[in-house]
């Protein structure tokens, strides 16, 4: 279960002491598992270094510094407190939106990037982790009452503006993302079956209507690009197309790091974003892919049973929008590499080295192991 | 502590939905799993190939375009080699987007906003090359091919850039060249058009394209992720080099005409002109000047924002070609019409004697000769040569609107005349069935006296105007004006020689035109052009002013001046009475408001220069402004 003796006894004592928390409790696995995949990343990063500059590597290894800081900070914070704040956080995840929306700097006429300093943010990455936060305080302070529709649609209400505020980004991933937190959730919430049921058919009944009248014609064409048999692999399906060849071209064991001719050969475009699985799948093969995927079963267990131990709702909770949310990224952005998914520029929680993205599961790790050592606090 | 917390009620949560979660976890990445057993093991073989292989594409080669001469063969039009700018967006990321666009502004002198707008405004996908700057000069070639990693995504590339000889004096002929935009690509992309192509954009240069482009080849080459290409493997198809135009253009006249009507411009204060010249023999346009107009060579090196939006927002509009993209009223020039239509229809000949009066009466409107004061018993000659108003007013009214119609569209008025030039308006002939169709009236009788002296409904294009008098110069015979005179291949054979292009033969006894020309050399001989008649030359011709717009506090409305005039084959020994005219000129000056008629000043001083008359007979002293006395 990993749970694990008491660490340094200064430290620990100071640590209960102060926070209430117990140290004992803290999911070493969870933090491993995290961290190697967090060095996956950045070994990739550095096999892509090699041919595309230096700057990506460095860039990462800052990144994953700031993540590492963030997380403890959140380990360290006690968690209770999310509850009360659920608003405040609430506020600032739209004011984070709105500020990208007016100010944002992106590709075509897009905004999602903040720069600060030398640093472009997305802060559509922080306001997915905020949503959790505010999403499980909603739901757990409506225990018990969640076989009526109306705690179900007032979480579907919470979610909205986040969600067109993003997908006025326009950003069709990420937007797709808050909504897999919210199933996500309130599945975990215990919410009535019948009423998910109708959620879900009213969804569904959705799709043409939002295919008709929401998305732009680009956006449709990169939800259809992948289905098509004989894609213009001199346009967009170029990358797809691609990808496919570097995964393929990988085998078994792989061509070795920074062997990937075609990824280090320059003909993957982006390979060290959300594309970076091409390379690993390519350099190390279907072994290391399986690492890979083994790693992100493992911290999906150790996530969900962060969420099981919790005590209050609001852990159960909040763990579930936390696997959720690790979960459909990775679904899409390798499914998406694979060609069984639509190009969306989701990326890969962990070995992405798109620093929001990294920053923005490192809080909810952090969240989640402050849950997981305050399971003993005193009710008052 | 563990006592408070075991009365906490435990918090409700569901082993099956858990469970659940975990189960779409592993079917989920088990899914990955065996797409990736797929792709890796069991395609991947054929894929490993690929891997190897796959750096080979066909890519266009494009074809030289065709180049353009004046009807002597001069050159009007060069290819010249410079160095353009281009960029693909996906080769950077979003971080490096704003370091590069800001480093590229930096080096090209041009706003970033710019560079920005053209990169989102790309109609081919962000693996797409983006045209950012064309005819950059060498040094900063330089600098940015020598970037490399610094600009990842910017390239510099070769290409061959249109290069006008005369720029403004050939511009709304000739056109010019440019990027294709976003709205043509999806049309032309099945043609063959690349995203950063070029295409012709106006004049012969949009007309002509299919002959000018070619046809593009292709070669295979290889080339990286990037589509920056590594090297070429064999050429496929070798282009084939577009073709070139000889235009019916003279140069020579081109100047002299743009001479005259700036001359007349600068003295007047004119916003703008119009000078065409053609040969009514065969329907080609020897010169064709249309004021304010632009630089093509400007649009060809790539236009600015800035520059572009002041050409726009310019209210005397220098992106139209007014002598065909816009319409006016003639004025008395219709009067030819009108005379040809009495005759014609036989309600007169050229012996009736009409009494003209200082104004008709119809219920409790006066219509006034221009004069006010009518010029007595008149015959054709002398009603046309004076261009008494009451004359043809009750012409008009005997020959009624239809009619007035019928011989209007017979001399091609109320159509296009389907000149090789694009987005040709067509005027407008008012008949009773046109104003049912569009105010949804009849036509009252005072508008049929306007309409037999070119007033109120009647609006023609210059070129239609002239084309008119070719017609009644050459006997009769509407030829469609052209100005590309034949079409050559590359190797230098003839790929389509000139002809006339005949729309129609007038159905009109030649007997009809002839009175019409000599009543049109009456005008001059009868001084209502004053010294026109002085000249060594024979010139026969119908002065207009042409009312428009509102009036001011006097009740006086601003006006157009028109002349189109024309001489026989012999200029000075010729006669009217032959319909052998080689050479027919008009000039528009729009909102003259002159004293005297200033476009038979711009004419004469065409005739002059023409014909090399060494004595200047000008009269400058008639160009005064501000005058609203009017002289039809």
């Amino acid at each position: 279960m990993g749970v694990i003796r008491a660490e340094p006894a200064r430290v620990s004592d100071w640590a209960a002491k102060s926070v209430g928390a117990a140290w004992r409790s803290y999911d070493l696995q969870l933090t491993t598992y995290a961290g190697l995949l967090v060095a996956i990343g950045l070994v990739m990063a550095y096999s892509n270094s090699l041919e595309g500059g230096a700057a990506t590597f460095s860039r990462g290894l800052m990144w994953a510094a700031i993540a590492v800081v963030v997380f403890i900070v959140a380990t360290v914070f006690d968690y209770h407190w999310l509850k009360t704040l659920a608003w405040p956080i609430y506020a600032i995840q739209l004011g984070l939106l709105i500020a990208t929306l007016a100010l944002g700097d992106g590709v075509g006429g897009s905004a999602r990037w903040i720069s600060i300093g030398p640093l472009a943010f997305q802060f559509s990455e922080i306001a997915k982790i905020l949503m959790i936060i505010v999403l499980a305080s909603y739901l757990a302070s409506r225990e018990g009452r969640l076989d009526s529709p109306v705690p179900i649609v007032g979480a579907c209400l919470l979610v909205g503006p986040p969600l067109i505020l993003v997908m006025l980004q326009p950003d069709l991933g990420t937007s797709l993302v808050f909504g897999a937190i919210l199933a996500g959730m309130l599945w975990m919430s215990g919410a009535s079956l019948r009423w998910l049921t109708a959620l879900a058919l009213a969804v569904v009944a959705m799709i043409p209507i939002a295919w008709t009248y929401l998305l732009r014609d680009y956006q449709k064409a990169r939800l259809t690009d992948f289905l098509d048999a004989n894609p213009d692999i001199q346009g967009a399906g170029f990358q797809l197309h691609q990808a496919q060849i570097a995964v393929g071209s990988g085998g078994f064991f792989g061509k070795g790091l920074t062997n990937g001719t075609q990824t280090q050969g320059d003909l993957l475009p982006v390979q060290a974003t959300d594309f970076v699985f091409a390379t690993l799948s390519e350099e190390l093969g279907f072994i290391g892919a399986i690492v890979l995927f083994t790693l992100f079963i493992l911290l999906l267990w150790r996530v969900l049973v962060a969420g099981w131990r919790s005590r209050d709702a609001f852990g159960t909770l909040f763990a579930g929008g936390v696997a959720s949310m690790i979960l459909f990224q990775l679904i899409v952005n390798i499914g998406m590499v694979l060609g069984v998914m639509p190009i969306t520029g989701i990326p890969l929680p962990f070995v992405t080295h798109g620093g929001a993205s990294l920053v923005s599961v490192a809080a909810g790790l952090g969240i989640l192991q402050s849950i997981n050592i305050r399971q003993t606090r005193a009710a008052w | 502590m563990t006592a408070f917390l075991d009365e906490r009620p435990k918090p409700v949560r569901s082993l099956s939905r858990f469970l659940t979660f975990a189960l779409i976890v592993v079917i989920g990445v088990s899914g990955l799993a065996a797409r990736l057993f797929y792709l890796q093991i069991v395609d991947g073989g054929r894929l490993a190939t690929l891997a190897v292989h796959n750096r080979t594409v066909l890519e266009a080669i494009r074809s030289p375009r065709g180049l353009i001469y004046d009807r002597y063969g001069r050159p009007l039009v060069t290819n010249v080699p410079t160095f353009v700018v281009k960029l693909r967006p996906s080769d950077m990321t979003v971080e490096q987007r704003p370091v590069v666009v800001d480093r590229l502004a930096a080096l090209l002198g041009m706003p970033a906003a710019d560079i920005n707008a053209t990169i989102d405004g790309n109609p081919g996908s962000t693996f797409d090359l983006v045209r950012i700057a064309s005819d950059v000069d060498v040094p900063t070639a330089r600098l940015i091919s020598e970037a490399g990693d610094d600009l990842p995504g910017v390239e510099v590339d070769v290409e061959a850039r249109r290069e006008y000889a005369d720029g403004p004096l050939m511009s709304q002929i000739l056109g010019y060249s440019g990027p294709v935009s976003g709205g043509q690509l999806a049309t032309l992309k099945a043609l063959g058009y690349l995203p950063d192509d070029l295409i012709g954009k106006a004049g012969v240069e949009e007309v002509y394209e299919t002959q000018l482009r070619g046809t593009y080849g292709s070669e295979s080459v290889e080339q990286d992720a990037s589509g920056r290409r590594t090297q070429v493997l064999q050429t496929v198809t070798p282009p084939k080099p577009g073709d070139s135009l000889t235009l019916t253009i003279d140069t020579t006249d081109q100047q002299q005409a743009q001479k005259a009507l700036i001359w007349a411009m600068k003295t007047v204060g004119l916003k703008r002109g119009v000078v065409i010249a053609m040969n009514p023999q065969t329907g080609e346009i020897l010169a064709m000047v249309s004021l304010p107009t632009y630089d093509n060579n400007q649009f060809a090196k790539g236009i600015s924002n800035a520059d572009y939006a002041k050409l726009l927002n310019n209210p005397d509009k220098p992106l139209l070609n007014h002598a065909i993209q816009e319409h006016f009223p003639p004025g008395s020039t219709y009067k030819l019409v009108t005379g040809t239509g009495v005759l014609a229809d036989k309600k007169i000949t050229d012996k009736t004697k009409i009494q003209t009066h200082p104004y008709l009466t119809l219920g409790s409107t006066r219509f006034y000769d221009w004069n006010h004061m009518g010029f007595g018993s008149c015959t054709i000659y002398c009603g046309f040569g004076h261009s008494s108003d009451t004359f043809f007013f009750q012409m008009a009214g005997k020959l009624g609107i239809d009619r007035l119609g019928y011989w209007a569209k017979q001399y091609g008025f109320g159509q296009l005349t389907g000149v090789d030039l694009p987005n040709e308006v067509p005027g407008i002939v008012p008949t009773n069935q046109w104003k049912q169709g569009t105010l949804g009236d009849q036509i009252f009788p005072g508008e049929v006296y306007q309409a037999g002296i070119g007033q109120g409904y009647d609006v023609v294009t210059p070129l239609q105007l002239i084309n008119a008098y070719a017609t009644l110069a050459n006997g009769g015979t509407v030829y469609q004006p052209q100005v590309v005179h034949d079409i050559v291949g590359p190797d230098g054979t003839v790929v389509r020689p000139f002809a006339p292009k005949v729309l129609h033969k007038m159905a009109v006894a030649p007997n009809v035109l002839r009175i019409m020309r000599n009543a049109a050399r009456n005008v001059v001989l009868l001084r209502h052009t004053y010294n026109l008649v002085d000249m060594p030359i024979k010139i026969a011709g119908k002065s207009g002013t042409a009312e428009f717009g509102t009036r001011d506090s006097k009740g006086r409305l601003p006006f157009h001046s028109w002349f189109v005039g024309f001489v026989p084959k012999d200029p000075k020994h010729g006669s009217f009475n032959n319909a052998d005219s080689q050479l027919v000129v008009l000039a528009f000056a729009y909102d003259s408001r002159t004293k005297g008629n200033v476009g038979t000043e711009i004419v004469k001083y065409f005739f002059q220069l023409h014909f090399g008359i060494k004595h200047d007979y000008r009269l400058p002293n008639l160009l005064h402004r501000g005058n609203f006395y009017q002289s039809n």
